[in-house]
């Protein structure tokens, strides 16, 4: 039994089905449980959260979690289906201190909000930047300036006539 | 007597920070009393670059993410699309590439050792590691025209073959690097001020590091013993002898005698793969090519499309790169284009430790801890 399996032998309502992604157990999740998944999954000895992906798939979200266990070496894949509105899905940092940065970049480059985060900022682009890039209706077009701000901090505008540009 | 908190900015624009990075520090006289890391500066949005080449085409930008050492990248990003197409790549080929991977790791350690003693002040090691990090970018010169964004490793094999004389210039520095790692550990490995700023500097626990993310040698610096190349083996590494380079103080020392320790075993196995490379092809043969091949002019090319659609699915491949797990997380709808390209670099996530890591600090000391886990902007910020 891979450790899928065991995790819907588990919690048999949180898990809405189980798989296979290229050699490693896949479990898709049910939003509202994910918390009591994480509990289980660190308690299976999943210690090391390798990566947090957001897929933007034009009518859903999709959130992947890529678990590794030292102990076991074993993967583990979770995944969780989100609407396309207002996605919105607990934040893991209370078991993983790693999920910490890797949901805020989530967060900032995907639009996806993790209730209970500590620090839900944007981490790779400046605050009060418009739209979130990976997503596949994102602007392109419109061109956006980071200028530096009284207060030393970043300020966001997509007027760049006040910038210095090579004539 | 009654102090103020004073807060403190440090960077972007900063040598020590190893590019552009900002530390917005709290400070209780000298004392670190919470760190906060602002990073984005280098910020050029690979991921979604990705989502617009085609799978060829993206090759080149995984170059620039951890531009110091670039070949696992390229490696890591062509292990992932073959997994998700099938694709097997010969033999020559994984000789070639792990030759590579590991020449790419000495002069990574070399430029860790360089910049982390210069950030304490000492000029010399920089020098030294340059000179023979050198010695290695004209090899890498040699094999693809190159010194630091090489496009060389490409998926289902690479793109040309070893030139003539590469093996015995390789023979010759690898004669020559042992005996500079020996240099190295004489200079350094015993010096009373070196000791006193990296001994229980940036303490961290093996649990901790472990729940922090931490991997690669700042992990192993903790007393994990752990290798992606060990634990899921990937390329020729099963057939290849050599250990998982450990400490266990979990201090600034020990991450840097991790690295020391790792150049001498990848020394080792560059030896193994010159002593075993057999001669055979070394692009694969096409399985999912979509346009035709035409208008090719090098005979190497023609083997691999140009443009190609590896089947609908998804993937997370990792290895181990010179700074930690190095993953691409990768889904393909079929098309000739990524639908989404994740990059898990080891610089970021290695970076999320920092902050734990210097509270109760000098800021000497964060700049020693900030050096051991020795991180590149290109990958932080991606």
């Amino acid at each position: 039994m891979n450790a899928a399996e065991e995790l819907k032998r588990l919690l048999p309502n949180a898990v809405v089905s189980t798989g296979i992604q290229i050699n490693k157990p896949l479990a898709v999740i049910r939003k509202e449980e994910l918390l009591k998944v994480a509990e289980d999954v660190k308690e299976m000895g999943f210690d090391h959260l390798s990566v947090i992906t957001g897929i933007d798939y034009t009518d859903r979200f999709e959130v992947v979690y890529n678990f590794f266990s030292y102990g076991k070496k074993q993967n583990l894949v979770l995944k969780v289906i989100l609407g396309h509105d207002n996605p919105e899905i607990d934040s893991l940092t209370t078991f993983w201190k790693g999920a910490d940065w890797l949901e805020r970049e989530t967060y900032d480059l995907v639009g996806i909000r993790f209730t209970g985060h500590p620090n839900l900022t944007r981490i790779l682009l400046p605050e009060g930047w418009i739209g979130h890039p990976l997503r596949k209706d994102y602007d392109m077009k419109t061109e956006q300036f980071v200028m530096l701000g009284e207060d030393g901090e970043d300020v966001v505008s997509t007027d760049g006539s006040k910038l210095l540009r090579r004539k | 007597m009654e102090t103020e908190e004073l807060l403190l900015n440090m960077g972007p624009v900063h040598p020590s920070t190893h590019g552009v990075l900002r530390f917005k520090l709290r400070m209780d006289g000298e004392i670190i009393k919470e760190c906060n890391i602002v990073m984005g500066y280098l910020h050029r949005g690979t991921e979604k670059l990705g989502e617009m080449k085609t799978y060829l085409q993206f090759t080149p930008y995984t170059d620039r993410l951890d531009y110091i050492s670039a070949f696992p990248n390229n490696y890591a990003y062509a292990k992932a699309i073959e997994e998700l197409a099938g694709i097997e790549v010969p033999l020559r080929a994984e000789y070639i590439r792990v030759l590579t991977m590991e020449l790419n790791r000495i002069i990574n350690h070399l430029v860790f050792m360089g910049s982390l003693l210069m950030d304490l002040g000492a000029a010399t090691m920089i020098m030294w590691g340059f000179r023979e990090r050198e010695k290695a970018l004209q090899l890498f010169e040699m094999l693809c025209g190159a010194r630091m964004t090489f496009n060389y490793i490409k998926p289902g094999g690479v793109r040309d073959d070893l030139p003539d004389g590469f093996i015995p210039k390789l023979n010759e520095f690898l004669k020559d690097m042992e005996k500079r790692i020996d240099d190295y550990e004489q200079l350094i490995n015993e010096n009373e001020i070196f000791l006193m700023r990296m001994k229980n500097i940036g303490v961290i626990s093996a649990q901790e590091a472990i729940n922090y993310g931490l991997t690669g040698p700042a992990l192993r610096g903790s007393g994990v013993s752990y290798d992606i190349r060990k634990l899921e083996p990937y390329s020729i590494y099963p057939d290849l002898d050599f250990k998982v380079c450990v400490q266990s103080e979990g201090d600034s020392f020990a991450r840097y005698m991790v690295r020391v320790d790792e150049m001498r075993e990848s020394l080792h196995i560059l030896r193994q793969v010159v002593d075993t490379m057999p001669e055979a092809k070394i692009v694969a043969q096409a399985k999912y090519g979509i346009a035709p091949m035409t208008g090719m002019p090098s005979a190497v090319s023609t083997y691999f499309p140009r443009i190609f659609a590896p089947p609908a699915g998804e993937v997370y491949s990792r290895i181990e790169a010179p700074k930690g797990e190095l993953g691409f997380y990768i889904v393909s709808d079929g098309t000739t284009k990524p639908y989404r390209v994740k990059i898990r670099s080891p610089s970021f996530c290695n970076l999320t430790a920092i902050p734990r890591m210097v509270v109760g600090l000098k800021i000497p000391d964060l700049i020693a801890a900030f050096g051991t886990i020795d991180v590149v902007l290109g990958d932080v910020d991606r």
